[in-house]
């Protein structure tokens, strides 16, 4: 083994080790309009991200937003608050798309994009890293 | 002709109604390559030559919003097997009438079946299309008023979803002429709970189903002492009914499905058909893999029982216990599947089933079918 070999390992084993931290504090923040005094449960934050739930407890209208497919942010979420992985949520909403039942969540780009929309409008309901949020919204629970 | 002014039609009421409203497109496609194991093999109708066009269809899907909780979607979907021939699927109109209640009225889907609603659509099921043995009525659409009904239970959220109408595709059964199936009315109910879903569905319709391959017969039998037996050859406004019970188990990396099915046509000359099938598999990352066992039985009593024989009618005896003795089957299969997820919208599947025919070992057939399923 030469000494190039050694620093290849070296390296690999280093990104390695960043990577694994970046998973750990890559936080998910789930946020809303600072005027929703809602009551969320974690079910709930699930429910309204599926189409199952239409509704927040002060009667509002919920409407969901989600970052682009294949986002590192969105996978987190999927992972944690809906418990599938972004394919299975993908063959679920299709089940839905095609039998008229129900549409996906709007996509965004980024979460600047996301956090002007829930900061304007207080139906909307989304999620962004935790490390992006802003005092314009509010902070429901960090996953 | 009558499809292309279909067609038409619908492609005019689109772009009339695109002056307001945006469209959504949405589609998906399967691209299927089966073959049987040996030459002398035949099974749901692939034969032991690679065929791409029998399993393969594509689907488009049009919807718009019309406002005040309208909209109306059209899906289009043309079958190789069909020769690419494109048929609506769906075409309905749909109300929003509040949070829990939705009306559909037009052509949609009988809720038969646990994956009745998005049965074309392979990329949303474990396998490249439903258990063939349970999957099997001889039609999947109607035309007419659905109302989905959602509400939830505490930690339970139920459908309920009611239909009421009729179809009269052009079915060809054996050497006959158009099928119709009137008043076909029925509900279905499904609970889910986390990771738990369980269904329910009682559906039945008046059958007119003309055999012209019978009519000598029917004639035959109406000139003997015994007209009921030509009653029982006749399909016509007869009750066919339709009961399906189903579960679902979707836990971490576990999936368990199954369905049973029993088809019952009572005063028709066709058999009854009960189906099951149990379905298990296991996610590991982008792949699953499972398998499925199934059983279907036909049966059907002989409708001459009470006429005595050595009295000069078994010439007609003889042929009416040939055409309902032959729709006497008893199968089972196994199929062994991978799905593997190995694109965002894609996902590629094999499968192979081997197929006993207990009746007829004549029949028995090993079937590799293998997918490329996509959604766009």
């Amino acid at each position: 083994m030469n000494i190039f070999q050694r620093k290849t390992m070296k390296l690999a084993l280093l990104f390695t080790l960043l990577s694994s931290t970046v998973a750990v504090y890559a936080d998910v923040a789930v946020v809303v309009n600072p005027s929703n005094n809602s009551e969320i449960s974690d079910q709930d934050i699930a429910r309204i991200f599926l189409g199952k739930l239409k509704k927040f407890s002060n009667g509002d209208k919920a409407v969901a937003l989600n970052l682009k497919f294949g986002s590192e942010t969105r996978n987190d979420f999927e992972k944690k608050v809906l418990n599938k992985s972004s394919r299975q949520i993908k063959a679920y909403w299709s089940k839905l798309v095609f039998s008229g039942k129900g549409k996906p969540p709007p996509e965004l780009v980024s979460d600047k994009d996301i956090l002007a929309l829930v900061s304007a409008d207080s139906n909307v309901i989304a999620y962004v890293d935790a490390a992006s949020v802003d005092a314009s919204v509010k902070v429901i629970k960090t996953f | 002709m009558k499809n292309l002014k279909k067609t038409l039609l619908f492609t005019s009421m689109f772009v009339a109604a695109s002056a307001q409203a945006e469209i959504t497109l949405n589609g998906f496609a399967s691209i299927v390559a089966g073959t049987t194991t040996s030459s002398d093999e035949a099974l749901y109708g692939f034969e032991n030559d690679f065929d791409f066009s029998q399993g393969s269809l594509l689907a488009l899907q049009a919807s718009s919003d019309l406002g005040e909780g309208f909209s109306v979607t059209a899906q289009i979907l043309s079958r190789g097997a069909e020769d690419w021939d494109t048929n609506f699927e769906w075409a309905y109109v749909a109300y929003e009438a509040n949070d829990n209640l939705r009306i559909l009225a037009g052509r949609q889907r009988v809720p038969f079946y646990m994956f009745s609603d998005f049965l074309d659509v392979s990329y949303a099921y474990a396998w490249i299309t439903p258990p063939t043995g349970v999957y099997d009525l001889v039609f999947d659409t109607f035309d007419g008023l659905g109302a989905i009904y959602n509400t939830s239970v505490g930690e339970f959220d139920t459908t309920l979803h009611l239909v009421y109408g009729g179809n009269n595709s052009e079915l060809a059964i054996g050497e006959g002429s158009d099928a119709e199936f009137k008043n076909l009315a029925g509900a279905a109910l499904t609970v889910t709970r986390d990771w738990l879903t369980l269904r329910a569905a009682y559906l039945q319709t008046e059958l007119n189903v003309p055999v012209d391959a019978l009519v000598p017969l029917i004639n035959g039998w109406r000139s003997t002492p015994f007209p009921g037996v030509a009653d029982d050859l006749e399909t016509s406004k007869d009750i066919g009914s339709f009961i399906e019970l189903g579960f679902q188990l979707d836990f971490e990396n576990i999936i368990v499905v199954g369905e049973f099915t029993q088809l019952t046509l009572d005063d028709m000359p066709f058999s009854d058909d009960d189906s099951f099938y149990v379905m298990a598999g296991y996610r590991f990352d982008n792949m699953l893999a499972h398998i499925t066992y199934g059983e279907d039985e036909n049966s059907k009593d002989r409708i001459t029982d009470g006429v005595p024989v050595g009295v000069g009618l078994d010439a007609l005896i003889d042929p009416t216990n040939a055409f309902t003795d032959s729709q006497i089957s008893e199968s089972n299969y196994v199929t062994l599947g991978l799905r593997w997820d190995f694109h965002d919208s894609a996902a590629l599947k094999f499968e192979y089933t081997s197929y006993s025919d207990d009746l007829n070992s004549n029949n028995d057939a090993g079937l590799f079918r293998t997918a490329l399923v996509t959604v766009f």
